[in-house]
């Protein structure tokens, strides 16, 4: 038995070694572009080490972008304003279509599904025309606000999650004459946590990296977000600066993976028991 | 409905709430506002003009329109079975007690923190035809099979060859698993531990627990899963376009329906025309997703229920 | 700032093209103190300029390309800005004709040249001594210019190519203006598509003829091993194609990108014509314009009119590398410039015989089409004949639909033009 396992062990190891180095290559190379001077970058074959590494290039980087600081800021204010309000509107309305039983309720949910099958393209222009009839257009409104409405995947996911909860635990707090709102509150949001964390992570993820919104709706420099900023590196015509925009790049993934390496851990912790307290 | 069937229903529609203003605001009225584009000729910045239903008539004559919508339908077909095979069995490796599963958890996730440009350089540069990563790692297979067979077999030009760069695409696009990967691993880690000991108690082994236990425990995910995969799938936009610079790629194998919903939205000023396409991939998306639900509600296990 | 008129100024400039044009703003801004000119790089300038536009916030001036004139002034995006440059001073005899042509649609001008371009031969010096070619003598006729590609082609042992003299998709940028240099106009200019036409054909006969000659699979594997465009692998720089149409930007990428020692000449394209009367280029221009519903037009144009003059143009297009596209051009312009060969493309542009790009109401779809039509003959998987009739029925039939849709609202249209110039 335990030879078996030491195997077991290292056959997964193996696996997940040279599976990850796969997955990790986009990233290797990006840091490894932006370590290179401008005439190495594209080479190919690529060098994976350059030496000597040019430091130089991310403070570069970071002059060539502009407000450098201030467009992360932005970008921190609409992420924490995103997370915040998908995270509260989710939970509650995947509660509504999950455990409660009530007339109607599928074929919303239905309805909810159909939402994310529109191809946003045609949806850019009425939109658009909305946002300037509640004067939102040239403030940041437009990109945070909706976050309070639900979007449709997060309540999706959580749906799905809440609906896995066993059904014993609502049940007896019904019994014993628990409103709603406590049920939702005290019992299934503790519960699932790790889905929640899972939605905040993505809605991070979607925030920080989003550009097309940025592009869409911002027409002030001091708004920009880090994800339109790193456009300002690719140029048309006089060849884009890789190492810049690798540079630049890098600086921009990596509190978005700080923050999954930190939150990773909390997904460990979060095998779910039949506590019936 | 009775007088307890209304209050329920009052008691989930305030739930929903939220929700439900979100969509007549930000869905409903934009949708129906499409659905008029599609039936007139409009350029965005004039006011359109009522055309019945000639958009729909050009649309099943254009020849563009059948290709982008093979592309669309044979990526979706290929690409969700593969990834879905993938992130699943990516998710039981890391959850394995192996040690450093942060680190590898990380690692996983990596390319879809990355962002979408510099993702589209790698692609070009991995995918090319002479000194690609892909082509370098396939070249000493191509040879031995040269040498056994006597044949000249190249491996492909990916992204100039009409009849491979689709693959090329499904095969970037696995790189994206990572996300799913990390809600199917958040699903594992849901599954009762008790559940397992019982099921190795009765002497099962590893391959009967997992597909007696994991799997059907997983599936409200697994639903989930494939379910966005399918609407994400046939919405495919964003990396193709950057590949191939906001064209059509080699004989116009990696125009998707949605990049030409966009082409000709924004690029052709034919909004109308784009709106009809958009009406046609949401009703296909529809269809589509209907059949996965129905099936799916059979199929899922939810303990909740 | 206070008491300033705000002027938005939207730009797809990035990095040091951006920064010729921030100091002519800065410049402006510090010169008066009526107007403040807010700049601000945009990518994507021509999409967000219609979304604002039909959302009613439109900037006061948008930095567009020419190719979008037709489609943008025809669906009531843009001012006529006839009145207004007239008032401030700016004339058609102070431009480069062909620059002012492209500026001008359906008889109203509508914008005013920013930093313009023309295009030549490039060739690599270094191949054609090695292939026995005098290395300061350019192919004068597309008959020679084919001749040259058969003495700098070569091959490897195994029968697929090493280099190649010219290749019609390297970089196939101005594929759809290519029937200029076989003797001919794409369009009439009205409603008709002339693909049919003499020039059209030999433009496709042309393109078939490069698998014939080199085999259409030996050109795909050629092309699979070129590097990324602004890279040391650009085909152009490594050696493995010596000659390519490209624009006067060419010089800024063969700066930053080729090798040490890499010399090359400049000339203008080769054409069919055994004797043309003066050198044929394809022109082309960034444009300033004014989009229609713009709070401040007339300070917009002061800016702009700021932009056209003589000093501040030059100084914009030499720090940006190009030509002027103004008629007059300084001596210090000539002499300080960084381009090795301005003057050469200088002379181009100002040839009786420079021909505005083709700006169909359709081009993105035409352009679309051509690449992907044009690439089919090139590997030899379609003839050209197939190719030039397929294409030809599917853009007549595009323009058609858009010639339809500006029929309906031309009065309209036009009306409103006249009214807005009468104001």
């Amino acid at each position: 038995m335990r030879n078996s396992a030491i195997w077991h062990r290292w056959i997964c190891r193996t696996l997940l070694g040279t599976f990850g180095l796969l997955f990790a290559l986009p990233f290797f190379w990006m840091v490894s572009t932006s370590l290179k001077p401008l005439r190495e970058t594209m080479r190919m074959p690529p060098v994976w080490l350059p030496v000597p590494p040019q430091w130089q290039n991310y403070p570069d980087a970071i002059a060539a972008m502009g407000p450098f600081w201030l467009y992360a800021a932005n970008s921190l204010t609409l992420a924490a304003l995103n997370v915040l309000g998908t995270v509260l509107s989710s939970a509650l309305v995947a509660y509504g279509f999950s455990r409660l039983d009530w007339r109607g309720r599928d074929g919303l949910f239905f309805v909810l599904l159909m939402t994310m099958m529109i191809p946003f393209p045609v949806v850019m222009v009425p939109l658009y025309g909305l946002f300037r009839e509640l004067g939102w257009i040239g403030t940041m409104k437009p990109l945070w606000a909706p976050a309070f409405l639900a979007g449709a995947f997060n309540v999706f996911l959580l749906r799905q999650f809440f609906l896995s909860l066993p059904r014993d635990l609502t049940e007896a707090a019904r019994i014993d004459g628990c409103g709603e709102f406590r049920i939702f509150w005290q019992i299934i949001l503790p519960l699932a946590r790790p889905a929640l964390l899972t939605v905040a992570l993505f809605q991070f993820m979607a925030t920080w990296n989003d550009f097309l919104g940025p592009l869409i709706f911002l027409a002030r420099e001091e708004q920009y977000t880090l994800a339109l900023g790193l456009q300002a590196l690719q140029s048309t015509i006089s060849g884009t600066p890789w190492h810049h925009l690798m540079a630049a790049s890098t600086l921009v993934v990596l509190p978005a993976l700080l923050l999954f390496f930190l939150t990773q851990k909390t997904f460990l912790r979060g095998i779910a028991t039949t506590g019936l307290k | 409905m009775t007088f307890g069937e209304r209050r329920k229903t009052v008691q989930g529609l305030l739930f929903v709430a939220p929700w439900v203003l979100g969509f007549l605001v930000l869905n409903l009225y934009p949708f129906c506002a499409s659905v008029w584009f599609s039936l007139c000729d409009y350029s965005v910045l004039s006011q359109p003009v009522y055309l019945g239903t000639r958009n729909f008539h050009d649309l099943l004559q254009d020849p563009v329109f059948w290709k982008a919508l093979r592309n669309t339908l044979l990526f979706a077909t290929v690409s969700i079975p593969l990834s879905t095979a993938l992130s699943i069995g990516l998710a039981v490796l890391l959850n394995q007690p192996v040690g450093a599963q942060g680190f590898f958890r990380t690692l996983f996730f990596l390319p879809c923190l990355v962002p979408a440009i510099s993702l589209a350089i790698l692609w070009q540069w991995m995918l090319n035809g002479q000194m690609g990563l892909v082509n370098v790692a396939l070249r000493p297979w191509f040879d031995a099979i040269n040498g056994l067979l006597g044949s000249s077999l190249q491996p492909p030009d990916w992204l100039n060859d009409p009849s491979w760069a689709l693959w090329g695409l499904v095969l970037t696009g696995l790189w994206g698993t990572g996300q799913a990967m990390i809600i199917y691993l958040a699903g594992l880690q849901e599954i009762p531990a008790e559940l397992y000991e019982a099921a190795s108690l009765d002497g099962t082994t590893a391959w009967q627990r997992f597909f007696h236990v994991t799997l059907p425990m997983l599936s409200p995910v697994i639903f989930f899963n494939v379910l966005m995969g399918l609407i994400g799938a046939l919405q495919t936009f964003a990396v193709p376009y950057i590949l191939t610079g906001g064209g059509d790629g080699p004989g116009r194998s990696l125009l998707f329906l949605a990049t030409y919903i966009y082409q000709n939205a924004f690029d052709f000023w034919n909004m109308g025309y784009a709106s009809a396409l958009a009406l046609v991939l949401f009703c296909m998306i529809t269809i589509l997703t209907f059949a996965a639900v129905r099936f799916g509600e059979k199929k899922v296990h939810y303990e909740g229920r | 700032m206070k008491g300033r008129v705000v002027v938005e100024y939207w730009e797809k400039w990035t990095d040091f093209e951006r920064a010729a044009m921030a100091a002519r703003v800065d410049e402006f801004n510090n010169s008066q103190d009526r107007i403040f000119v807010r700049f601000l790089s945009v990518s994507r300038v021509d999409q967000k300029m219609m979304l604002a536009t039909a959302g009613g916030v439109p900037p006061d001036v948008a930095g567009l390309w020419d190719l979008n004139l037709p489609s943008f002034s025809e669906n009531n995006a843009l001012l006529p800005l006839d009145r207004l440059a007239r008032e401030a001073g700016l004339q058609e005899e102070d431009y480069n004709p062909v620059f002012w042509k492209l500026c001008r649609y359906r008889s109203h001008l509508w914008a005013l040249p920013s930093t313009p371009s023309v295009v030549a031969l490039h060739w690599n010096k270094r191949m054609f001594r090695e292939a026995g070619l005098d290395p300061e003598r350019p192919p004068r006729t597309l008959a020679e210019l084919e001749s040259f590609n058969e003495k700098l082609t070569r091959k490897h042992p195994d029968g697929s190519l090493a280099q190649i003299g010219h290749m019609p998709q390297e970089p196939g940028w101005w594929l759809p203006d290519f029937p200029s240099w076989f003797g001919g106009a794409s369009w009439d200019g009205g409603g008709r598509l002339l693909l049919e036409a003499a020039s059209g054909r030999a433009f496709f006969n042309w393109l078939e003829s490069y698998p014939a000659r080199f085999g259409g699979p030996e050109l795909f594997r050629l092309r699979g091993a070129f590097g990324n465009f602004a890279s040391p692998d650009n085909p152009f720089f490594n050696g493995k194609v010596a000659m390519i149409l490209q624009g006067v930007w060419m010089d800024n990428f063969i700066r930053k990108y080729a090798p040490a020692g890499f010399t090359y000449g400049v000339a203008p394209f080769p054409e069919t014509d055994e004797h043309p009367q003066a050198p044929l280029t394809i022109a082309q221009t960034d444009i300033l314009v004014i989009p229609a519903g713009a709070r401040h037009p007339r300070e917009a144009m002061e800016f702009i009119a700021f932009l056209q003059k003589q000093k501040n143009m030059e100084t914009l297009c030499m720090e940006q590398r190009k030509l002027s596209p103004l008629a007059r051009v300084s001596e210090e312009f000539l002499r300080n410039h960084p381009h090795p060969y301005l003057r050469e493309f200088q002379e181009l542009a100002q040839s009786p015989r420079a021909q505005p790009t083709l700006c169909l109401p359709t081009m993105k779809e035409y352009t679309n089409d051509m690449l992907v039509y044009a690439n089919q003959v090139l590997l030899g998987r379609m003839s050209g004949e197939q190719a030039r009739e397929e294409m030809a029925a599917r853009q007549q039939k595009a323009l058609q639909a858009k010639l339809e849709r500006w029929q309906r609202v031309a009065q309209v249209r036009t009306a409103a033009w006249e009214r807005e110039l009468a104001r």
